[in-house]
């Protein structure tokens, strides 16, 4: 996956980085050079943040842990046993793997500021664990790293030798984010931030996909803070470990722009220089020069420039840059057709098997012994008054929901599974929709599909491919480019259904799909629905509007107080009097009669 | 069996001092809903406010923990009418990194106006060593627990049975609903950021005859009054004050029986269980809360 290098984004991006190569060796100062080592490795640290503060949005201030393990491990290997820190690093990038583990796997559930007390209070605990075993780390007092100058011992006499060592971890940083963020990883990660219950839809395992994040995100940190204690040669708990240097790593991140490549080193890059500038300026002032910049400026920007610089400025900066010339062409491959099998009307054998659901919130019955089969090539409808308990019915279907008894059975093939989450029964052929729209409201039309494509390829083209010939299907070729923010409610209802469809499913859930469209969006749903079934995918679908659904379905299932009231032909239903008591009282047909 | 008493009795007093610092943080986080991270900075300035007007107007801090009080409501109001109104509706994270932000620069600011050295006001009121048999209580420790438990029982009837308390209480549960029954919501989040910070300064009044004041003294508070709120559930009164006296104790006998060095580990250790487990803390409004 090598960048094309003709392209003027990828020349323009790799001559500014080169930038920090080439000017300290044209200045030949070594304030300049220190500049630009701790510039590489700040950028490298905020790079290593973002993949789990900003793709995976969990906002860490326990960072520093993973610095301070690297730095102590390399230091404690070469000071005490006499291993070189490029042996060291890796022994520190195990340990700091292990530890993301043990932080990430409880507080995965964590929101907002609670993840973030609970990473500081994993820092504290640390820190004060290296102090208190001050035989091992030499506690509070601090640990000098041996003075063995040459390449093995990662300590040189020239700062331009710790130069280009700082500027390959950083290299190798970016890289690993860059890659991260183009590749179907990074669409889950972005994915399981905005959305977690849409993420599980399209079967993304969420759990895997924050925890990757967080040791791939630790191991960076502490291969870079590996080679920052050498550069410092000395090492203490109260700066390695300290809530401060967490803060800073994340700051730089927000200042360049949460969840971008180019954010953190964007940020690092202008702000580092400012910052340690003002600090020689202001000398007279003490110690918490740098400090306070640090503070107002994120103040400032989080004020004034939310999605930090690359998000606010990003866009023109690129139109600037797409102006130059460009020597490289993207292949662009054309949707394929979509396969229509013609299904025959009558009915094919039991997919998805329902059996004795029940399930209680506390004292509600809110599902008493439902038990539906839906058949291959089959609509079937689930209807029933406000409050009939469809939707948890739905919700178990496909796992969401765990039911108290009974079970859910998808048929593969010839094959009967019983999936217990909603990411495998998203991976044994079930897509499903949410009432309320859930779009990964950041991401384009294109990018929402391709989620869903993601399941069944790795590779980026072909989930392109697969999401055109959805977006075909569901009208939405027009619409691929823009934001999926900007839709409308049939746009966004559309673009539910054409996420689940990308899936390739063989059972689709549509969950009111219809509700709140106007007439012409109806019709135009009512054909798309038409279409998926004669695609060959089955379909159960909740519907208040009865007309659609009487015109629709094969079979109706009609829900009342949590049990299945009725099943049969729609137009049997509907005549009912049981249904029609359901959902219009006695008083109804009493008047009838009369 | 005395160092036992006298351990819980520490143990108590202490947790009188995390007291008024927790329902502060409690109060702007249950009806603000953001985590004010610049609390311990309230604190270290107010502190900084009564050693200077002890060291320039001879008030002992007692006598000016009521300026300073008033002093903070008013810095506390000002910060949530810049810096969070601004951000009421923003992502979690970024109303997180507006009170780092604020923390980071007050911090900062400190050290540069006064340097890293540690300034204490030296005063007899306050320090005088009480024998009670064969128990040491100190006397501004007593002091300081009674005005908390004043202040949280205070803060008990204001939220009970005024109309601005109520209204806090309703906004507490659902802003937008609180908002279509009438009450203001700017002007109640300002005005429960104020007393929050409010709070502070009275806190930093009584601190300051015991402890010394240097710029990062209120990481060395808020931390712990981060694991009292949680503890005891955010935004929740009686978990403030119970957590309190709980982390109070356990800050005096984990000093004692595991090892000073060590204490805090417990305590943290302590806040991850509650985390990790309960997130919504013992006295928690339930699930969603958090």
């Amino acid at each position: 996956m090598m960048p094309p290098i003709l392209n003027p984004r990828v020349y323009i991006g790799l001559l500014t980085l080169s930038a920090i190569l080439l000017v300290p060796f044209a200045a030949q100062s070594p304030f300049v050079y220190h500049l630009a080592i701790q510039v590489c490795v700040f950028a490298g640290l905020a790079t290593a943040w973002n993949i789990v503060g900003g793709f995976a949005g969990q906002l860490s201030l326990g960072h520093a842990v993973f610095y301070g393990i690297g730095s102590y491990s390399a230091g404690l290997l070469v000071s005490k046993l006499g291993i070189s820190p490029w042996i060291g690093m890796f022994a520190g990038a195990a340990i700091s793997s292990l530890v993301a583990l043990i932080i990430a796997y409880p507080t995965l559930r964590l929101r907002g500021p609670f993840f973030s007390l609970a990473t500081i209070a994993f820092l504290e605990v640390v820190r004060l664990l290296v102090v208190h075993f001050e035989g091992w780390t030499g506690g509070s007092a601090g640990l000098n790293i041996p003075l063995q100058v040459g390449l093995p011992w990662m300590i040189f006499r020239e700062k331009w030798a710790y130069l280009l060592v700082a500027f390959g971890f950083f290299l190798v940083t970016l890289a690993v984010a860059w890659m991260i963020r183009r590749s179907r990883f990074g669409f889950y990660l972005i994915a399981v931030r905005e959305r977690e219950d849409a993420a599980r839809a399209v079967g993304v395992n969420a759990v895997r996909v924050k925890i990757g994040a967080a040791v791939i995100s630790a191991v960076l940190t502490s291969l870079i803070g590996s080679f920052h204690g050498m550069y410092l040669t000395f090492l203490e708990p109260s700066s390695a470990f300290s809530l401060e240097l967490s803060i800073q790593i994340a700051m730089f991140a927000l200042i360049g722009g949460l969840g971008t490549v180019a954010g953190p080193v964007v940020g690092a890059v202008l702000v580092l220089p400012v910052a340690e500038l003002a600090r020689g300026w202001l000398s007279a002032f003490g110690n918490g020069t740098h400090g306070f910049v640090y503070g107002m400026l994120l103040v400032i920007v989080v004020l004034f420039f939310p999605r930090g610089l690359v998000g606010h400025l990003g866009q023109y900066v690129l139109r600037l840059v797409d102006r130059l010339p460009n020597g490289y062409k993207p292949k662009v491959t054309e949707p394929a057709k979509m396969k229509v099998k013609l299904v025959t009307k009558s009915l094919g054998k039991p997919i998805l098997k329902a059996e004795g659901l029940h399930k209680r919130f506390g004292g509600l019955k809110a599902t008493d012994d439902v038990s539906l089969t839906l058949h291959e090539g089959e609509i079937l409808g689930v209807i029933g008054p406000n409050g009939a308990g469809k939707t948890t019915v739905f919700n178990q279907l496909s796992g969401f929901i765990r039911p108290d008894q009974g079970g859910v059975s998808v048929r593969t093939g010839g094959e009967w599974s019983s999936p217990r989450s909603p990411e495998t029964f998203a991976k044994a052929g079930l897509g499903r929709t949410f009432q309320i729209v859930q779009p990964f409201s950041g991401l384009s039309v294109m990018e929402n599909i391709m989620l869903g494509a993601f399941m069944h390829t790795s590779v980026r083209s072909e989930a392109e491919v697969i999401a055109r010939e959805v977006a075909n299907l569901t009208e939405l070729t027009a619409l691929l480019d823009t934001e999926a923010r900007s839709l409308t409610v049939g746009g966004m209802k559309r673009l539910e259904v054409a996420r689940a469809l990308a899936t390739r499913p063989q059972v689709l859930l549509l969950d009111e799909v219809l509700a709140g469209l106007n007439p012409a969006d109806v019709a135009r749903a009512i054909e798309m629905i038409k279409r998926i079934r004669d695609s060959g995918i089955s379909v159960l679908m909740i519907e208040h509007l009865m007309q659609a659904t009487m015109a629709l379905s094969d079979r109706i299932v009609v829900i009342n107080l949590g049990k299945v009231l009725r099943e049969g032909k729609p137009i049997d239903v509907v005549n009912d009097p049981a249904v029609i008591e359901a959902y219009l009282g006695k008083g109804y047909t009493h008047a009838e009669a009369a | 069996m005395s160092i036992f008493i006298q351990l819980l009795i520490n143990g108590l007093l202490l947790g009188g001092a995390y007291a008024i610092i927790s329902i502060g943080l409690t109060l702007i986080f249950g009806v603000v809903r953001v985590v004010n991270f610049a609390h311990g900075e309230f604190l270290m300035i107010g502190m900084y406010a009564v050693w200077l007007l002890a060291q320039y107007a001879g008030l002992h801090p007692y006598a000016s923990a009521v300026l300073v009080a008033i002093l903070l409501f008013f810095f506390g109001a000002l910060m949530q009418r810049l810096v969070i109104q601004p951000l009421l509706t923003a992502d979690a994270h970024i109303q997180i990194f507006a009170t780092v932000g604020v923390s980071t620069a007050l911090l900062n600011l400190a050290l540069m106006v006064f340097g890293a050295d540690i300034r204490k006001a030296e005063v007899t009121l306050g320090t005088e060593q009480l024998l009670v048999g064969s128990l040491n209580f100190v006397s501004g420790q007593v002091i300081t627990l009674v005005i908390a438990m004043a202040v949280a029982v205070g803060m008990h009837m204001f939220l009970k049975n005024t109309y601005t308390g109520r209204g806090f209480r309703a906004l507490a549960q659902n802003r937008v609903s609180a908002a279509l029954m009438g009450v203001n919501v700017n002007k109640a989040y300002v005005l429960a950021f104020g007393i929050g910070a409010g709070l502070v300064g009275l806190a930093s009044g009584l601190l300051a005859v015991q402890y010394p004041v240097f710029p990062t003294v209120g990481q060395y508070f808020v931390l712990t009054a981060f694991v009292i709120v949680v503890l005891g559930g955010m935004g929740s009164l009686p978990g403030a004050v119970v957590g309190s006296l709980f982390i109070g104790l356990i800050d005096s006998l984990a000093g004692y029986y595991v090892g000073p060095a060590l204490k805090e580990v417990v305590y943290f250790l302590v806040f991850l269980a509650i985390l990790i487990v309960r997130p919504t803390g013992l006295f928690g409004l339930g699930r969603g809360s958090e």
